[in-house]
């Protein structure tokens, strides 16, 4: 008798260590959930949510004013963005070429410029990054607006400036930026090299992390200012860099506001400026086709989805994380 | 005993909850009508005291109804409609939205025929063609007629003066007296002989005079403003690009029109084109404010960009064409909600909007009365307003006048599936005002097939 009680007493004991043992782990996890609920019930009631309703809207004929309208039609919306809509391939295919123009240029200019900040050499620092920054604190609508009358072929400074070198730039048979298929891609690169500043400040950042000894040791051992660039800096900032070009190819691919702010979403010139974005936005907000906008806005994400995957997949080639190579 | 006590929660709550709803159903309490304002003028905020008013009196007047305003700035407007609808929680009465406005939301709106016929609503004081107006083929009665905005030629005086040119009519059927006193008949070609005059390089030259620079010009002889491709050609007399049959068509008189623009832009110069009509010369896009263009057509809502008016202007008649003018109409009014869970309400509500304060309402919003009891009023008013204060010999008469010859149909009227065909004819139009070579002869029947196509669609 004296066994069996002596053996229960020893089995609540250990039930109640592991009990004390299990709490524990239960009360930090419980904590842990509680401090990261706010994201939690965010992520869940204004993306989850919402990205499984919109999928489920892909399957539906479906117009905001008319609810009670709304017809369950199966995956027709799937064939037509597939299979019947042109523009949809045509205004991918326009994406993805301004995007080939758009995010080197882009990057390379926002890289350079960062360097040259970071320069040892260049004077009033501070007054510069002020200035090249400056301009990302413009809302963008209003600096696009600006930027139309900047290239106005008749009045704007861009084809003033041109004329003095004697080129004929002004009205209708100059530079028309706007209006000629080879040129308004150009402008709207040159629009969007006006809001890099965050992409400079990143790319600065990341310069300042380069431990300084390795350049005085590439400079002792006789290595040029390029030599520096492409052996040390490069290498080093590889990670900012990556960062950058994921950034940038996801906002390639959702291109939308200097289009919609120039050209209303007309298209012009000779559907130059049909996005793929001015394509979804029209079909979900002007023309109210929720259920086929859910469509196109599906795609779009499978697309910077697997853009993004393949980057991923190519960074263990080229990018550089300090430390990694111990493994 | 846990269970019990939640079990006991439980009915309590289920008590309550079916105690408010009881009490929320009986017939006795006063039917809520929500107001939405905000898809037109409405939302500004010197507008809403005269608005809050307006609830207050009608709320005042009618114990059976609690009416509530609803005002969301434009730009959120429609964006904010579109969910409440969405969501199952629609406004009862929309307005004052105009027809493009009201078209953004198809199928949304309640027929309201069978509501006039049971309340034998009086008709009487309205042009029965502004009635018909809103009759919508296949929709119904959608709304009835509350404050229109007639169109007319805004004439900067100055300009005329400084050229020793006369001023266009004011009066319907006048002919223009030129500046070696003989009379022509005001119509389309006289308008154009007229803007070319008015037109001016940097040089001082007209493009009637040899030298005139196309690519420096700083002051333009006419322009039809803030309009698309269908407002334009209603200069040309009121027409559709859809026939009874719902068919796509491009009117013999748009035609004419298209050509007639295409050459004032880029042939004649005296219409500004896509890129000087963004310019800075004519103040972005609001042309006549900057002073640099002589004539415009615009409607009664302008006359608030004139408030602080530097030079002088006066109002004319719109020319005719093949010996009519036609003087396109915009038309506000108030909409029911087809969602309304109280259509008799909602009713008594849009009556009274359109009735008792149609005419405190209209002066609040810049329009004419629909109504024609209230017509001498407006004008003596507007005559006060800070536009015209302080301006003398004034042609108020063509305000009036010109509302008697409206576009019927009206540009602004609905065609099958609506936005996307208002959308392909808005990308015709952006490329015929940007580009100087576009071909009407090849893209004109590429417009129509492509309208057909989308015709055929919904």
């Amino acid at each position: 008798m004296s066994v069996v009680t002596e053996s229960t007493s020893q089995v609540i004991a250990a039930r109640g260590h592991n009990r004390r043992v299990l709490t524990n782990r239960q009360r930090e996890e419980r904590w842990g959930f509680f401090f990261i609920s706010p994201w939690l019930i965010g992520f869940a009631l204004f993306t989850l949510f919402p990205m499984i309703a919109s999928l489920i809207f892909t399957t539906y004929d479906f117009t905001l004013s008319v609810p009670d309208e709304a017809k369950f039609i199966g995956l027709d919306n799937w064939r037509r963005m597939l299979f019947e809509d042109e523009t949809v391939w045509r205004s991918l295919w326009i994406t993805i070429r301004y995007a080939f123009l758009s995010l080197p240029i882009g990057m390379i200019v926002a890289f350079l410029l960062a360097v040259l900040l970071n320069s040892k050499h260049l004077m009033g620092k501070a007054v510069f990054r002020t200035l090249f920054y400056a301009p990302t604190m413009i809302p963008g609508i209003a600096s696009i607006l600006i930027f139309v009358q900047v290239f106005n072929p008749y009045t704007g400074w861009v084809n003033r400036i041109i004329e003095v070198f004697g080129i004929k730039a002004m009205g209708v048979t100059g530079l028309r930026w706007f209006d000629d298929p080879n040129l308004i891609y150009l402008a709207f690169v040159f629009i969007g090299l006006y809001g890099i500043g965050n992409t400079i400040v990143i790319n600065l950042a990341g310069l300042q992390g380069v431990p300084t000894e390795l350049y005085e040791a590439a400079t002792i051992d006789g290595a040029s200012w390029f030599t520096s660039l492409y052996r040390i800096t490069l290498p080093m900032v590889s990670p900012v860099i990556f960062y950058n070009l994921v950034l940038g190819t996801i906002g390639s691919l959702q291109y939308f506001t200097v289009p919609f702010v120039i050209n209303g979403g007309s298209g012009y010139p000779d559907g130059t400026t049909e996005f793929f974005m001015i394509h979804f936005f029209k079909q979900t907000f002007r023309f109210s086709n929720m259920g086929y906008g859910a469509t196109l806005a599906w795609l779009i994400f499978v697309i910077a989805l697997v853009a993004t995957l393949a980057l991923f997949g190519t960074s263990r080639r080229w990018v550089y994380y300090a430390g990694e190579s111990n493994r | 005993m846990r269970k019990l006590k939640l079990l006991a929660c439980l009915m309590v709550i289920l008590a309550i909850t079916a105690g408010l709803s009881g009490t929320s159903v009986r017939a006795a309490d006063p039917v809520k009508i929500r107001w939405f304002v905000g898809l037109g003028t409405g939302s500004e905020t010197e507008k809403i005291p005269v608005q809050e008013e307006v609830v207050k009196a009608f709320n005042e007047s009618h114990p059976d109804i609690i009416l509530e305003l609803e005002i969301v700035a434009n730009n959120d407007a429609y964006t904010a409609l579109n969910t409440q609808f969405a969501a199952g929680n629609a406004p009862d009465v929309v307005g004052p939205v105009g027809i493009r406005g009201r078209d953004q939301f198809p199928g949304a709106w309640l027929d309201l025929s069978d509501l006039i016929k049971e309340t034998n609503y009086d008709l009487s004081d309205f042009d029965p063609a502004l009635v018909d107006f809103y009759n919508v083929p296949g929709q119904g009665q959608l709304g009835l007629p509350f404050g229109i905005y007639p169109s007319f030629l805004f004439v900067n005086t100055d300009l005329f003066d400084e050229a020793g040119l006369p001023y266009p009519p004011a009066k319907f059927g006048e002919p223009y007296v030129d500046k070696d006193g003989n009379s022509v008949e005001w119509n389309m070609d006289t308008l154009r002989t007229l803007a070319m005059d008015l037109t001016v390089d940097t040089n001082g030259l007209t493009p009637n005079d040899e030298g005139f620079d196309a690519d420096q010009i700083v002051q333009f002889g006419f322009g039809a403003q803030w309009t698309d491709l269908r407002g334009r050609c209603s200069l040309f007399g009121a027409a559709l690009p859809v026939d009874a049959d719902g068919k796509a068509v491009f009117p013999e008189s748009w035609s004419t029109c298209t050509q007639w623009f295409q050459d004032a832009m880029w042939k004649d110069h005296f219409h500004p084109n896509g890129p000087y009509g963004g310019s800075d010369i004519l103040n972005k896009s609001n042309w006549f404010q900057s002073g640099n263009i002589a004539m415009v057509q615009v409607h009664t809502w302008y006359f608030a960009n004139l408030n602080d008016s530097k030079f002088n202007w006066n109002l004319a008649v719109v020319p005719s064409y093949n010996g009519k003018a036609t003087a396109k109409l915009h038309a506000d009014t108030f909409m029911i909600s087809k969602a309304t869970k109280h259509p008799k309400e909602a009713f008594a509500v849009l009556s009274y909007l359109v009735g008792e304060a149609s005419g405190k309402l209209t002066t609040l919003y810049g329009a004419m009365p629909a109504r024609k009891s209230l017509q001498a009023d407006y004008l003596a008013k507007l005559g006060e307003s800070p536009a015209f204060a302080g301006r003398e010999g004034m042609n108020m008469q063509v305000i009036p006048d010109s509302a008697a010859y409206n576009d019927n149909p009206n540009h602004e009227a609905g065609l099958p599936n609506a936005l996307e065909s208002s959308d392909r004819i808005t990308k015709f139009w952006t490329a015929l005002e940007n580009d100087p070579a576009f071909d009407l002869a090849v893209e004109i029947p590429l417009l129509v097939a492509d309208l057909q196509t989308l015709y055929d669609v919904k």
